[in-house]
């Protein structure tokens, strides 16, 4: 399971392609929003798992992003077993967002 | 999916957009009813048809009525639990929906002489608690099944106590007309009754809400709670001393001394909220948050002028009445039309939207939810608000008719533009973006 600061160059290209998924209330992605904590990808048992969080507990839209998450994935990735893990340690915090996305958040 | 996810817990949209659609819609007669009765909103008798009219179709046609319907959806989403009953809910829409129809009807039509009839008031009255009741059995049911009771949760239950306490002692006052049996002046009663459905049931129900979604709107975490819980303790004091003591003992002193908590946990409750936006990461507010902004401004304005209207001072004396009546306008039409006019923006688009695109999240191209209305209606509308609002006020602490006359039309403009967005978020047609 790598760090989401530490990724491998296919973790890396999950993490680009996750970034098509956009908390719609904020309309930045989850990935600039500091929502996806680790990534993993297995080529040998072909699997890609995800630990994630929401910016906050009883987010309206929680299953929504989840959903995109595994839709993206099982899209970009066939034959991958996808898993998708929501956790809530660490505690997100907006110290989390990345550049881009204090940028993106900073436009709006 | 996931343990922790809340959003599967939301009832069908069935349930709760019916109430934003009722809302806007009372809204819009309200405002219609300021312009035509403009007359009688400063005359120096509360107790006139206009002026009940007028108040009754706010607080529970508009505000009551669009707090239903979100906690409906806002309860099963913050407190992670199914709603207890989605059929009982309807019928709740349905009984207190035609109670309040009838009831502002006869408010109109009332001319509270000796021949006043009371048999409609005492039926809408029955059908308004009832429909209370079966709201609280449905959403206090629910939330008791909840592990997640954190500050936010508990002062919506505890509004929700007041509501069915305010709702009990206004059929009481009702049937006191009638048949008199309670010993205490019908003023003291009505101020009774003001005193637990502003601050016991409006206020309580705001701040459990706010403290739920301003995080999430404004982006902003570890908010200072311990300002909540001290609110809520200082609310709870003011509410019950404040209203047993317009039943046992109205003097001005013990009036005013109840009243000083209120003030003390209104003054931390803004005092949060200063704190809240001040220290966001979001800096650029969209309409919906800048309206919610200036409710909060306007409800610092509103203390001042209670301040004024409990203290009484003698220079202001000749404008005692004015003051009195501005000062519950500015609840109504000020503060809490601000904050829902401004939160519809932040969870009726996202309510209609799970329900038409969730399916198609991450499939198809598909817009925001803040595509699927007019920004710049909305925008539009919080400027002839704003204008609406002054004109009130001033007309009202200026006695001046033709002023309200004036606020009345650009209030009816303003919920005629509401009630554009509103209608245009709930018969959304879905609609998939080609690809470019």
């Amino acid at each position: 399971m790598s760090n989401i600061h530490q990724l491998t160059n296919k973790e890396r290209e999950i993490a680009e392609r996750l970034k098509t998924v956009v908390d719609p209330e904020v309309a930045v992605n989850i990935v600039d929003l500091g929502l996806v904590y680790e990534i993993e990808h297995n080529e040998e048992e072909k699997s890609i798992r995800v630990v994630m969080t929401l910016s906050t507990r009883g987010c309206p839209l929680g299953d929504t992003i989840m959903q995109n998450v595994e839709v993206v994935l099982e899209a970009n990735y066939p034959g991958y077993k996808i898993d998708v893990e929501l956790v809530w340690e660490p505690m997100w915090s907006p110290e989390m967002i990345t550049e881009a996305g204090r940028q993106a958040i900073e436009g709006m | 999916m996931q343990a922790g996810l809340s959003t599967k817990n939301a009832p069908s949209p069935s349930v709760v957009l019916p109430h934003f659609v009722f809302a806007a819609l009372m809204f819009l007669t309200a405002s219609v009813v300021m312009l035509v009765a403009a007359p009688q909103l400063v005359l120096p008798y509360h107790l006139n048809s206009g002026m009940l009219t007028l108040t009754h179709l706010m607080v529970l046609g508009f505000i009551t009525m669009i707090i239903f319907g979100s906690l409906y959806q806002l309860i099963p989403v913050v407190m992670e639990v199914k709603l207890y009953s989605e059929m009982l809910a309807k019928i709740t829409f349905w009984l207190f929906g035609s109670g309040l129809l009838i009831l502002v009807f006869n408010f109109w039509e009332a001319d509270f002489g000796s021949a006043q009839n009371w048999l409609w008031f005492e039926i809408s009255g029955t059908l308004i608690l009832a429909g209370v009741i079966l709201f609280a059995i449905n959403t206090l049911k629910s939330a008791f099944h909840s592990e997640r009771m954190d500050m936010g949760n508990i002062f919506v239950v505890t509004g929700i106590i007041y509501l069915v306490l305010t709702v009990s002692l206004a059929i009481l006052i009702i049937i006191n007309f009638a048949h008199p049996f309670i010993p205490v002046s019908v003023l003291d009663l009505l101020k009774m009754h003001l005193t637990l459905g502003l601050t016991g049931w409006f206020l309580f129900l705001v701040i459990g809400v706010s403290s739920k979604l301003m995080p999430m709107f404004l982006i902003i975490h570890k908010l200072p709670d311990y300002l909540l819980k001290y609110t809520y303790y200082l609310l709870n004091i003011g509410v019950i001393a404040l209203a047993t003591t317009y039943y046992f003992y109205p003097q001005p002193w013990a009036l005013m001394l109840s009243a000083l908590p209120i003030l003390a946990g209104i003054i931390l409750y803004l005092s949060y909220n200063y704190y809240a936006f001040k220290h966001r990461f979001r800096k650029n507010l969209d309409t919906g948050m800048k309206l919610s902004k200036a409710a909060f401004i306007i409800l610092a304005f509103t203390v001042l002028l209670g301040i004024f209207s409990m203290v009484s001072p003698d220079f202001l004396s000749p404008f005692q009445l004015h003051i009195d009546i501005a000062f519950i306008m500015s609840i109504l039409f000020g503060f809490l039309t601000a904050l829902i006019l401004g939160q519809t923006y932040k969870t009726l688009p996202f309510i209609v939207w799970l329900q038409k695109y969730s399916a198609k999240v991450g499939k198809q191209k598909i817009p925001l939810p803040q595509e699927i209305y007019s920004d710049r209606i909305a925008s539009l509308h919080m400027k002839t608000f704003y204008v609406a609002f002054t004109f009130l006020i001033l007309g009202e602490l200026a006695g001046l008719v033709w002023l309200i006359q004036a606020a009345g039309a650009m209030f009816i403009i303003t919920a005629v533009l509401y009630n554009y967005n509103v209608f245009k978020i709930v018969f959304h047609k879905e609609k998939i973006i080609e690809n470019e």
